[in-house]
């Protein structure tokens, strides 16, 4: 493999790395400090929310609640009330908050233990 | 007349208590139509493929909640191919039954 070869290679495994880690690395503790808006609703602890039509958080996976935020932000889900809220979040924001109610832990489970 | 009144008044109650079973939803018929949802949300860590997020939990999520998501995705307002798929096979009991059962399954299971 020639030089240039090899470095046109090694550019190219960099782009891929960075195509890769475009989404910001979530930080718990950042996340707790920024859900203060989402505990009036969803409960303090993720878990005990004001009203039964408002999922529980608590322990949910960070990849879907992430995914929830987005979609908000973006209008591809529909709710008046999050879509307010997502709104306002950056990309940084979305990946703490969906670090912080993951690393809760709530009634929710996935439903492994009926197979 | 007063017994008339009392019959009335108590098919008017019956009545109520049938509309009060059917908006709770029957944990036992939704046990059974809930197997199929097993198949992604009962895998643990199982991924969406694109884009690619985990399958949300959803044994003990809240009621209300499961019956808003699952009568979103019969509507087309909530896009999942699979999900939109999925409720548009149910009637609407049919998801006040899942979602009665859903809600129920996490009591006793390890948190």
């Amino acid at each position: 493999m020639s030089l240039n070869r090899k470095l046109i290679t090694a550019f190219a495994l960099l782009a891929c790395t960075g195509a890769l880690s475009a989404a910001p690395h979530g930080d718990v503790e950042a996340g707790k400090t920024k859900s203060a808006t989402c505990q009036a609703c969803h409960g303090a602890d993720g878990n005990t929310t004001i009203d039964g039509s408002y999922p529980k958080l608590a322990g949910q996976y960070a990849t879907y609640l992430s995914k929830a935020l987005h979609d908000y932000k973006s209008g591809e889900r529909k709710n008046p009330i999050m879509a307010g809220f997502a709104a306002t979040l950056s990309e940084q924001d979305i990946a703490d908050l969906a670090a912080y109610f993951a690393s809760q832990s709530g009634d929710i489970k996935d439903l492994s233990h009926l197979k | 007349m007063k017994s008339i009144t009392r019959i009335a008044a108590s098919l008017a109650l019956s009545a109520a208590a049938l509309q009060a079973h059917a908006a709770d939803g029957d944990a036992a018929k939704g046990k059974d139509l809930a197997y199929t949802c097993t198949g992604c949300h009962g895998v643990t860590g199982y991924k969406n493929a694109y884009p690619q997020y985990n399958v949300p939990k959803i044994g003990g999520q809240n009621q209300a909640y499961l019956v808003a998501a699952l009568t979103a995705y019969r509507a087309g307002e909530r896009s999942h191919p699979t999900m939109v798929a999925q409720a548009q096979g149910y009637t609407e009991q049919d998801i006040l039954d899942i979602a009665a059962y859903l809600s129920s399954v996490n009591e006793g299971a390890a948190k």
